[in-house]
């Protein structure tokens, strides 16, 4: 120790021109810029920002001075308040009953965990507004800001307990095991070093949250809760009135602005880092004890509420409504079409991650940060406005010859849904690690052959993910759909609206079983994959 | 032939310089040990060398071919080299043996030549088990199995056994020694460990600062340290006070004769002939294992005060701090009477009688010493 710190100290200052000497006057070497990956990356990101551009397009084309008016006036701020104050109640609900259910379930000894790992994921399949027609349709009583606040809590909290989870099962439980040696107890244990470990995660589960809630159309439109998105969607589709969505749009933009940098702001400098891989351990859980009725209790109920009464009301209904004939064809129809476009966007998006997750997880710098978040605002637009501006485009550019179409479509879903595949796509590249490419090449193999032989094939479980996510995502999303769906063509989603802005209950219901039904498949997988990864840990 | 050439190395990472014009020549079959303390470079050179980065300026040169330079950087890929890193960095996803033969053409890579090498490191019959079901001693000697495969030019080895047990390290590190002088590669060994680079390498370069300060055969570098430094992070040193003359210096362990090599480096005057009166204060390295330590009978003697003289055969007294055994030998801790203030004198002795702290004891020194003299302040 002493020999090394001497070993350090500088020894005598040498002549000052000596110095001067040693320093190469030539500008330093830089290593090879990844070109191809910044060209692909810029390329994806070009893409992407089509909406925005066409929304700075048609403000531009309104004027300044009409969308100042549009924007200032009593509606606007009544719609602020609603959007808000529904975005951050649902975000801490979501957040506490995640994160609660995921260090439940990986670090205590719940009783069936494997079973309720599946059972508390599983409602991210079910679209948000068929959770919303499942109650209310059922009782009067879910309507408005009460009634949103039930409906999206339970349909999209396991975007909080999924990253959360993962988090609590790749951090070092030795820590726990440090903290309660230095004399912390158990619940400042949790709170300063459990939750300190999964805080990244929990505020990027937050984060999507608030998106999804910034952007939900359909459940709102049932419950009657006037949002951003639907007064957006109702100023474009019924009062054809573009230059006041497209006011309205700005404000939600900026909206979806300032939660991404209240995240970025939050998240600050807290990384978690790990000791060495081989250091990876498992600590005997949690005992329970006497809490643990209540909490299966709890999960019980969690269970039945956010699974059990969509399920519940679309059998229901399909009992009560069984004088109707379903249309089987039609079904079988709808699904295939909903599968088709949801291959299609999966298999798109996690192409076109792939490129910007690698620069910024192997060639990080801020430029190309800054592109990587600046991917995220693509959530924050609703799927409205990225509909239109791809119609607008075929329009305009490919004179209507790509309007309605289903590649429009796909690409429109792709867009949509390109930071869920980003996120997914990072996770699963961070378990190629830049060393494991290193090595490859030193053992002479070409970046292509590294790519294929290492970082693909450690990547791929994750990769599968990031696809299921996307896809269920497609299989689950209404409001681009109805917009840009070739004309003849139902969606799984498409007929399951028409029936149920029908009152046709009975007729929808099916559709929505179909549904949760084609999407849990790819959900299953996901809670699978994180299941394994945890076992690839120990 | 030599095998490695590296010309005024520069490499900073921002505005924090890593590398500062390395210079460093490896002979061909030899195993080579960089030798620093963390946070010296050691990393960044080995990885500048695999061609992981690219040197700010200077040149290196493989073979005798330049791989980086001004105008020209072979890919890491082109370079055969073999890369053993600290944490062995298998392939998680692949068999042993699919590892080890990972950088061989396709035909190859099930061939027998897989079993040779893991038969080679001491894993046969392992081949189909996967990374995680290895030991940290087994891992290690897979990667270094995969590295020798695709019979490297030179292979870097990256603190290869720091992370390994005691015991297991002096195995592997035998086997490593062993099969590189078999077949003949050039290694390069990268430490912070000096009993691992002295008993490992051929040649040890000492680097300090993003220099290499000096490099040669482990015996010279102990025997004959370049700056006190040096001296002090090889092995245990006393560096102690001394007064210059002619081919003796003088100090508190008495007169002691000065190593005729290092004499010519003394100043005034360098190649200055025998007998040269030289004077002025300086710094003098006595290994512990120069000095002899008695033990005295309680009380029989009594704390010599003041500076003592400078005759021949002068001993000196102190008291023991503390007792450090080892087994194979002892290192103590000795206060000398003379000044409380002054720093412990360091002594290694084979076997004798356990000391408790405050037993008075008598050391005697024995030359040639080293010393450096003061720079004039």
């Amino acid at each position: 120790m002493t020999a090394s710190q001497t070993l350090q100290r500088p020894g005598p200052p040498p002549a000052p021109g000596q110095a001067d000497a040693r320093i190469p006057a030539v500008p330093p070497r830089r290593s090879r810029r990844p070109v191809a990956l910044i060209a692909a990356s810029l390329a994806v990101a070009c893409v992407l920002a089509l909406p925005l551009v066409f929304l700075l397009i048609e403000a531009r084309g309104a004027g300044t001075a009409a969308v100042a008016h549009l924007i200032f006036r009593r509606l606007t701020a009544d719609l602020l308040w609603n959007t808000v104050r529904l975005t951050v109640v649902v975000t801490a609900l979501c957040a506490v009953i995640g994160t609660a259910a995921a260090w439940c379930v990986e670090r205590t000894n719940l009783p069936g965990r494997r079973v309720w790992a599946v059972l508390v994921v599983v409602p991210l399949a079910i679209p948000d507004f068929v959770v919303s027609f499942g109650w209310a349709s059922l009782w009067t009583w879910v309507q408005g800001f009460r009634g949103a606040v039930v409906v999206m809590t339970l349909a999209v909290y396991p975007l909080v307990y999924l990253p959360v989870a993962a988090s609590l099962r790749a951090a070092d439980p030795g820590q726990e095991e440090v903290a309660r040696s230095l004399g912390v107890g158990r619940v400042r244990t949790f709170a300063r070093v459990t939750l300190a470990q999964a805080r990244g995660a929990i505020l990027g589960g937050c984060l999507l949250v608030a998106m999804v809630l910034l952007a939900e159309y359909g459940a709102f439109e049932i419950l009657g809760y006037q949002t951003f998105t639907t007064e957006i969607f109702t100023e474009f589709n019924v009062s054809f009135s573009i230059p006041a969505a497209c006011a309205l749009s700005l404000v939600l933009v900026l909206l979806s602005l300032l939660v991404l940098a209240g995240e970025g702001m939050l998240r600050g400098r807290g990384r978690v880092t790990r000791g060495g891989p081989l250091a990876a351990r498992r600590m005997p859980p949690h005992r329970l004890g006497r809490a643990t009725l209540p909490v299966l209790a709890g999960f019980a109920a969690l269970t039945a509420l956010a699974l059990g009464v969509p399920v519940g009301a679309s059998v229901y209904w399909i009992f009560e409504g069984g004088a109707h004939a379903i249309g089987g064809v039609s079904l079988s129809a709808a699904a295939l079409h909903t599968a088709m476009y949801g291959i299609g966007a999966g298999i798109l998006d996690t192409a076109a991650a792939l490129p910007i997750a690698l620069l910024v997880l192997r060639h990080p710098g801020r430029l190309r940060l800054l592109l990587e978040r600046s991917t995220y605002l693509v959530l924050a637009m609703p799927g409205v406005v990225a509909a239109f501006a791809l119609s607008y485009f075929a329009e305009r550019y490919a004179n209507g010859f790509l309007y309605q179409s289903a590649p429009l479509l796909v690409v429109c879903y792709a867009i949509m849904f390109f930071p869920l595949a980003l996120v997914g796509v990072k996770a699963s590249l961070s378990r190629a690690p830049a060393s494991l490419d290193e090595m490859a090449r030193s053992l002479g193999q070409r970046r292509l052959a590294v790519l294929w032989r290492v970082t693909l094939r450690l990547a791929g479980p994750g990769l599968a993910a990031a696809f299921c996510l996307v896809f269920l995502s497609v299989v689950t999303e209404l409001t681009a759909t109805l917009l840009l769906v070739p004309t003849g063509v139902q969606t799984l989603a498409t007929q399951f609206w028409a029936y149920e802005t029908n009152l046709s209950y009975g007729q929808a219901a099916p559709f929505a079983l179909v549904m949760i039904a084609v999407a849990a498949v790819p959900s299953y997988v996901l809670g699978r994959f994180f299941d394994r990864s945890a076992h690839a840990q120990t | 032939m030599t095998q490695l050439v590296v010309t005024g190395l520069h490499k900073a990472f921002g505005d924090h310089p890593v590398l500062t014009g390395l210079d460093l020549e490896v002979p061909a079959g030899s195993l080579t040990a960089i030798l620093g303390p963390s946070g010296s470079g050691k990393t960044t050179l080995l990885r500048v060398l695999a061609g992981f980065e690219r040197g700010d300026a200077g040149t290196v040169t493989i073979g005798g071919s330049v791989v980086d330079g001004p105008d020209a950087h072979l890919a890491p890929e082109r370079r055969q080299i073999g890369y053993v890193p600290q944490e062995g960095s298998l392939f998680p996803h692949l068999t042993v043996a699919a590892n080890v033969g990972f950088g061989l053409p396709p035909r190859q890579r099930k061939g027998p030549a897989i079993a040779e090498l893991l038969d080679a490191v001491g894993l046969a019959g392992l081949g189909k088990r996967y990374p995680h079901q290895l030991s940290g001693g087994q891992q290690q000697r897979v990667a270094l199995a995969r590295a020798l495969a695709i019979q490297p030019k030179i292979v870097l080895l990256d603190e290869p056994f720091a992370s390994l047990d005691a015991h297991l390290r002096a195995s592997v590190r035998a086997d490593v020694q062993a099969l590189l002088a078999e077949t003949g590669v050039t290694g390069i060994l990268v430490t912070h460990d000096q009993d691992e680079a002295l008993s490992t390498a051929d040649r040890v370069a000492v680097l300090r600062d993003g220099r290499i300060v000096q490099c040669d055969a482990p015996q010279d570098l102990y025997d004959r340290p370049a700056d006190a430094d040096i001296a002090r992070f090889i092995g245990d040193a006393n560096l102690i006070e001394g007064v210059l003359g002619t081919d003796t210096v003088d100090t508190i362990l008495g007169r002691l004769r000065i190593e005729p090599a290092c004499l010519d480096s003394l100043g005034p005057g360098n190649g200055a002939a025998p007998g040269t009166v030289r004077s002025g204060p300086a710094t003098v390295l006595v290994r512990p294992e120069q000095i002899e330590l008695h033990a005295d009978d309680a009380g029989a003697r009594p704390p010599t005060p003041g500076w003592p003289g400078v005759d021949g055969d002068h001993e000196l007294s102190g008291r023991v701090v503390s007792y450090g055994y080892h087994g194979h030998d002892a290192v103590i801790h000795v206060q000398p009477d003379h000044d409380s203030a002054a720093p412990t004198i360091i002594v290694r002795t084979l076997g004798g009688p356990q000391l408790p702290p405050g037993a008075p004891v008598t050391l005697h020194a024995r030359g040639p010493v080293l010393a450096w003299p003061d720079a004039s302040t």
